[in-house]
């Protein structure tokens, strides 16, 4: 590869939207005030067009070296170093052999962390996926903006941050080692606190931003606990350093690697991971989230932000695979917060909520993904999800736009008439979200079960559980808004949105149709095959489907590798008939006959209870870590004040004693000097004699 | 030139304190123009400095040194110049020099003080030449010890920082200043008491160890120390004595609680001196006296140390959590933050010294910044209770920016200043037991930063607490400040303007332009030394292997090469010694120790021939430097 042309490229990528978020919040609120966008369009667009250049740079010169499987991290990946950030402390001793003389000290290179990129397929589609989805909707903010922006000096900033937000996850993609992988993922925590709690003046804005941050941290405490794990095993963070040793299968010191050791390592990161990505037990901050605008929910809280954990898993597929029990709880935490996240999905009432759910769940599937060692499944998904996702959160935004910031689907209904272009583009959204057969979510969901029920069917079944429900509540939520009765809330106007909002509505509709064929069968499955050299040697090697790997597994279906028809389509049927029977159901249920869902809910009260307040985690982790902690601190406080003072306090007061004791000897009185006097030469005699 | 800047930058200030007594009538904006003008003038000459050292770099040792005989009847020509052989005599005189590690302290200091006079403009109206006075006089002190290399001038200047600040604290400070300021001067004189024992049995434990005379010269008494003068129970007492002092400045859990009470008492710029320079002479003691000079008992307590350290950070940061007073919470984030540093320094590793210098540098530049913002709110509310303010951001955005910025490096957000510490601090404490920098295994280890890493959690947690407390939410603003001030644009927002414009002109204002111009700086450098920290981290890691863990490492390396014989073999011929002698000495010396000491203690000794497969890494070094004498 050109590393002059990538290098130049990556720095594009993080310096033009860094820079667009300097000048936003610099002259915005001055100078440019209304045109900001222009500026964050420019700097964003600079970063996709960047981007985009780099994807085929990359995919033009991979295709030819797909098969060569030796030495796959020389070959697929480039690493570019920039600059010396932080030292390690280390001395770069082993290129001179020996030891140093004492002259020699601080003469040596010092090993560094380096600011360093590391460029291969994976970080290309996922730079190209994060800056063509941010541009798109940062000229959708243009519109959506002026309108719900704040009452002071909200457009401004809100450009500033969305810009900043996409030089923090493009620094987390490009990164070349785990340090600026921590860099990124905690800026882009950042900037999720900041869109969060954009509405500051609203006080559930500002807790969610601040719940967000903090569960957040939670995982990255446990994320930077890995990170030094990883230090310890094996002296370096570099990506392709580690990964030449998880390879080779020595640690720093040479000897061979536990896999106890990994499974720690990898857990550890899981962590981090369950927290950017929404994971159980981590996830309650993703509803909240959508306290944000709109666009941000399906920047940040949809398409890109909350992929960081699948991006990360796929890239330390090294470490993972070395660990059954880590691909297990991947898998198995991935599966449940599917099932979960859509229960509670079918009976919320605000249409963003049942998105986050929604997206909560859909994240499930590509660690399920991941956990079945089908990484290039899950980027898959990840990559059409972030397009329907998109599309359907800026619909919802659309409707908030038009219904005057109100998103209850109780309070509306029958808003195709008012809303034809919004409500088309999110059918089409929906339709890709809920599995309709030969939408791109159909294709790339489809393939992560598929994996799924052939490495572990029974969280395989849940996936194909939540793909029913998943297409049930989508539909249920496109019923309650866009059919029946047109009725809308007090007050309100509705008005379509403006040619900015819907044009990069449409582009996105058109990504969710077709995106999905980049990985079917037919077509060659040119994204697998682009991502393959990535996986190859880990996830690939290590899963069921690798060469060795068949015996008891069978008749699999693997990736390139044909079965009977059955085999191959027989799933594709299932779900997708599953898809469109539980759309139709929830046609019946919501469109046709309501009453059914007034009875479903008068009969199980309770569950729907339950789903309604989301099974109580919130106020379980309230009561069970958040009070507990302030109560501790209370008392902390008190301890200090009282206790620990008290006992200085105490130790200060024996020299005052001392004083007081001491003060009796000076009355000034002859006689008690002379006694004083003749006691002492007494014992200092009697020391001396007797020594 | 190189001889004299550093006494140039350290009696700038006390210039200006002259200057400031001639300065006519009540004439507050000369007297404020001296003070800032005088700080400024060290600021310049701190720069030249640094300039000049780098221009030198020295690979190891100190920079800039310079050399006056001060005590009469002292050391002979001999000793002056570092040699030896000169007997009797005290060896004390007026030594200045800098490495890689003080030359930023000192920087700091010329920084922050210059700020910290130009944020009492408006702060402090009464008793103002006083005042400025005393903040120059302060200044000169903490100057002073970051350059001072010998014994009795480091503890001079250590002391005469207490005097200014008692009286910053007693005079301008807040209601409860004179119990803040009587208990902030009789626990740290307490402690430095006991640390001046400690500086005077050192003198004389080099001088019974051959030194020549009774000496002070900390270069002295690191040569001897690299010797072996100083056998383990020795050092252990003397690390005690040290430590009492130093411990309480830093303050190191359970001898904090002077500080959330001074820093709350005092006025803005006071607390932000303490937090900036003043805590750091702890850290700084610790790192430049008992670490180089007493290798084995700092290893020896780094556990109970880094325990006691790591309790303070989760255990100051539960309690910042449930402060009312947002100056207190940001006090007791203090100790928390100084927590790390102790644990870096105590990991005995290049990674966790260089995090550890870097970290008091970050602190002092953050919470800092954060005590300046504080008084700019101070300033215009008269109150720093969270219920009595709330959606600030509304009112003063820019106020926010900083005040975000400035917590966002404090809590380590990656790209600021204060995450390349706080991570240098933990890779440190989790690879200490690891032999990757050719040092020795230190004593802590990964479960020791798995611990502490809670505190960065919990520092999250209580500074975001904080932010949205005062920032975010519905606007609250005490009744009677309110306000318009200068802020048309802010007028359009919402509730503004109940209440009247405060009498001093701020009101509820956002920032004005001289508080911008104090903040701005810092907040760039923050975002410098995050982006950009390696000449900073360079040099710092240059010195730590130089003046601070050479020594232990040689020591180490003795014991590897002669094991059961230990530490005796070394060092006599570089005093003329019989060889016997010595190590009679050495071996009640040893005695002495495993009564005095832990349990540490007893296995450190018996580790001589021990924890071989650790050291691996090691013996490689130890070859080539010839281990013999």
């Amino acid at each position: 590869m050109d590393l002059g042309l990538l290098k130049i490229l990556g720095i594009v990528i993080l310096l033009a939207p860094l820079g667009a978020a300097g000048v936003c919040g610099a002259l915005g609120p001055r100078r440019l005030r209304d045109r900001t966008h222009w500026v964050s369009i420019l700097g964003v667009g600079s970063a996709a067009v960047a981007a985009l250049v780099l994807l085929t740079h990359v995919a033009s010169r991979g295709s030819g070296e797909v098969s060569t499987h030796e030495g796959a991290h020389a070959a697929v990946g480039a690493t570019i170093p920039i600059y010396d950030w932080i030292p390690t402390g280390v001395v770069g001793r082993d290129a001179s052999g020996g030891g140093i003389t004492d002259e020699q000290v601080g003469t040596f290179p010092h090993r560094w962390f380096r600011v360093e990129f590391l460029v291969d397929p994976l970080t290309a589609i996922m730079l190209a996926t994060v800056t063509c989805i941010a541009l798109l909707i940062v000229v959708y903010s243009r519109d959506y903006m002026r309108h719900h922006g704040h009452a002071e000096r909200g457009y401004e900033r809100f450009f500033a941050y969305l810009a900043l937000f996409v030089f923090s996850m493009c620094a987390l993609v490009l990164g070349g080692n785990f340090l600026l992988l921590y860099l990124g993922w905690e800026a882009v925590g950042l900037c999720s606190y900041l869109l969060i709690g954009f509405y500051y003046g609203k006080p559930s804005a500002a807790a969610a931003a601040k719940k967000a941050f903090l569960v957040n941290r939670v995982g990255d405490f446990g994320f930077g606990l890995g990170i030094l794990l990883i230090y310890l095993t094996f002296g370096t963070l570099s990506y392709p350093d580690v990964f030449d040793m998880l390879a080779r299968n020595v640690d720093a010191a040479g000897t061979a690697l536990e896999t106890s050791k990994l499974t720690t390592i990898a857990l550890l990161l899981f962590c981090g991971a369950a927290g950017k990505s929404a994971q159980i037990p981590l996830y309650v901050w993703l509803p909240d989230a959508m306290e944000g605008p709109s666009p941000v929910s399906a920047l940040i809280h949809a398409a890109t932000m909350v992929t960081a954990g699948v991006y990360m898993i796929a890239r330390c597929g090294a470490i993972f695979v070395h660990s059954e029990t880590a691909m297990l709880v991947v898998a198995a935490a991935g599966a449940c917060t599917a099932l979960f996240a859509a229960t509670i999905a079918l009976v919320q009432t605000d249409m963003k909520r049942i998105l986050a759910y929604s997206t909560i769940s859909q994240l499930g599937y590509m660690f399920l993904a991941l956990g079945v060692y089908a990484a290039d499944s899950a980027v898959f998904h990840l990559f059409t999800h972030a397009f329907f996702k998109a599309l359907l959160f800026l619909g919802a935004g659309s409707v908030m736009h038009a219904m005057g910031g109100v998103i209850d689907v109780r309070q509306f209904s029958g808003l195709r008439r008012v809303l034809p272009k919004t409500c088309a583009l999110v059918v089409i959204g929906s339709l890709a979200l809920g599995g309709f057969p030969m939408l791109s979510g159909f294709f790339s969901k489809d393939e992560i079960l598929h994996h799924a029920l052939h490495v572990h069917p029974v969280l395989g079944m849940m996936g194909l559980a939540t793909a029913v429900l998943t297409a049930f509540y989508t539909f249920r939520m496109v019923f309650l808004a866009f059919s029946g009765p047109q009725r809308v809330p007090e007050g309100v106007h509705p008005h379509e949105s403006g040619g900015w909002m819907i044009a990069p509505m449409s582009v996105l509709a058109v990504g969710a149709v077709v995106v999905g064929y980049l990985g079917v069968g037919f077509t060659g499955k040119p994204f697998h095959t682009f991502l393959e050299p990535v996986i190859a040697h880990t996830f690939l090697a290590a899963g069921p489907n690798a060469a060795g790997a068949h015996g008891a597994a069978g008749e699999v279906v693997g990736h390139a590798a044909s079965g009977g028809f059955l085999a191959e389509y027989g799933l594709m049927i299932l779900s997708g008939g599953l898809s469109v029977l539980a759309i139709l159901a929830a046609y019946v249920v919501y469109a046709r006959a309501p009453w059914m869902a007034a009875t479903a809910r008068a009969t199980f009260p309770r569950a729907h209870d339950v789903l309604w307040n989301k099974y109580r985690v919130d106020e379980a982790y309230d009561r069970v870590i958040v009070q507990p902690l302030r109560a501790l601190g209370r008392v902390c406080f008190y301890l200090d004040e009282y206790l620990v003072d008290g006992i200085i306090w105490v130790i200060s007061f024996v020299p005052q004693a001392l004083g007081y004791g001491a003060r009796g000897v000076q009355r000034g009185a002859l006689q008690g000097y002379g006694l004083a006097m003749g006691v002492g030469l007494a014992i200092v005699v009697t020391v001396v004699l007797t020594w | 030139m190189s001889s004299w800047i550093l006494t140039l930058v350290i009696f700038a200030p006390l210039a200006g304190v002259g200057a400031l007594a001639m300065v006519r009538g009540d004439n507050k904006r000369a007297i404020e123009r001296v003070a800032l003008g005088a700080s400024l003038a060290a600021l310049v000459l701190a720069v030249g400095a640094a300039l000049l050292f780098f221009r030198d770099a020295p690979q190891s040792g100190f920079g800039l040194k310079a050399t006056y005989a001060w005590l009469e009847g002292g050391a002979s020509e001999d000793a002056l110049s570092g040699g030896r052989g000169s007997i009797g005599g005290v060896d004390v005189a007026y030594r200045v020099g800098v490495d890689g590690i003080s030359i930023w302290l000192l920087l700091l200091t010329a920084f922050l003080t210059p700020l910290a006079i130009a944020s009492s403009f408006s702060a402090i109206q009464e008793r103002v030449r006083e005042y400025y006075i005393l903040m120059l006089l302060l200044e000169t002190a903490m100057l002073g010890v970051f350059c001072a290399l010998d014994l009795l001038l480091f503890y001079i200047f250590f002391e005469f920082t207490l005097v200014p600040l008692f009286f910053l604290i007693g005079i301008w400070g807040g209601s409860e200043r004179r119990r803040a300021s009587v208990k902030f001067f009789l626990y740290t004189l307490a402690g430095s008491m006991i640390t001046f024992a400690g500086v005077l049995y050192t003198a004389y434990y080099a001088y019974r160890s051959g030194a020549g005379a009774f000496t002070l010269n900390l270069e002295e008494l690191m040569r001897l120390s690299r010797a072996g003068a100083f056998p383990v129970g020795v050092q252990g007492w003397i690390f005690l004595s040290f430590a009492a002092g130093f411990a309480i400045k830093v303050p190191l859990f359970p001898l904090h609680t002077w500080l959330p009470l001074a820093h709350t008492e005092a006025p803005t710029a006071g607390s932000v001196i303490l937090a900036g320079v003043l805590l750091k002479l702890g850290t700084y003691g610790f790192c430049r006296l008992s670490l180089p000079l007493l290798p084995e008992a700092s290893r020896a307590f780094a556990p109970a140390l880094a325990v006691l350290a790591i309790i303070g950070i989760v255990y100051t940061a539960l309690a910042a959590w449930v402060q009312t007073d947002v100056k207190k919470l940001v006090a007791y984030s203090s100790v928390s933050h100084l927590g790390f540093c102790m644990l870096g320094l105590f990991s005995m590793k290049l990674a966790g010294m260089n995090g550890a210098v870097m970290y008091m540098i970050n602190h002092g530049l953050s919470t800092g910044a954060l005590f300046l913002v504080i008084g700019c709110l101070y300033e215009r509310y008269h109150t720093r209770e969270f219920a009595k303010l709330g959606g600030l951001a509304r009112r003063m955005p820019v106020m926010a920016f900083f005040l975000i910025v400035f917590t966002l490096s404090s809590i380590g957000l990656p790209g600021l200043n204060g995450f390349i510490g706080e991570f240098l601090v933990l890779l440190g404490t989790a690879t200490s037991g690891s032999t990757m920098d050719g040092l020795a295994p230190g004593p802590l280890g990964f479960s020791y930063a798995a611990v502490a890493a809670t505190g960065i959690i919990l520092g999250a947690v209580y500074m975001l607490y904080m932010c949205g407390r005062v920032l975010f939410g519905p606007l609250v603003e005490p009744v009677q400040a309110g306000g318009v001030g200068h802020g048309e644009r802010d007028e359009h927002g919402g509730s503004s303007g109940h209440g009247e414009p405060h009498d001093d002109g701020h009101g509820g204002g956002d920032l004005t332009r001289r508080e911008v111009a104090i903040l701005a700086p810092i907040a760039a450098i923050c975002l410098l030394l995050g982006v950009y920290p390696k000449p900073m981290l360079t040099s710092i890691q240059a010195a730590a292997e130089a003046n601070i863990f050479s020594v232990d490492d040689r020591r180490q390396a003795e014991v590897e090469a002669a094991p059961g014989g230990g530490r005796a073999a070394q060092g006599n011929a570089e005093f003329g010694m019989p060889n016997a002698e010595l190590t009679c000495r050495r071996v009640e010396d040893s005695r002495e120790a495993v009564v005095f000491l832990t349990p540490h203690f007893a296995r450190l000794l018996s580790s001589s021939d021990g924890g071989g497969d650790l050291r691996v890494g090691r013996t490689a070094r130890v070859a080539s430097t010839g281990g013999d004498p």
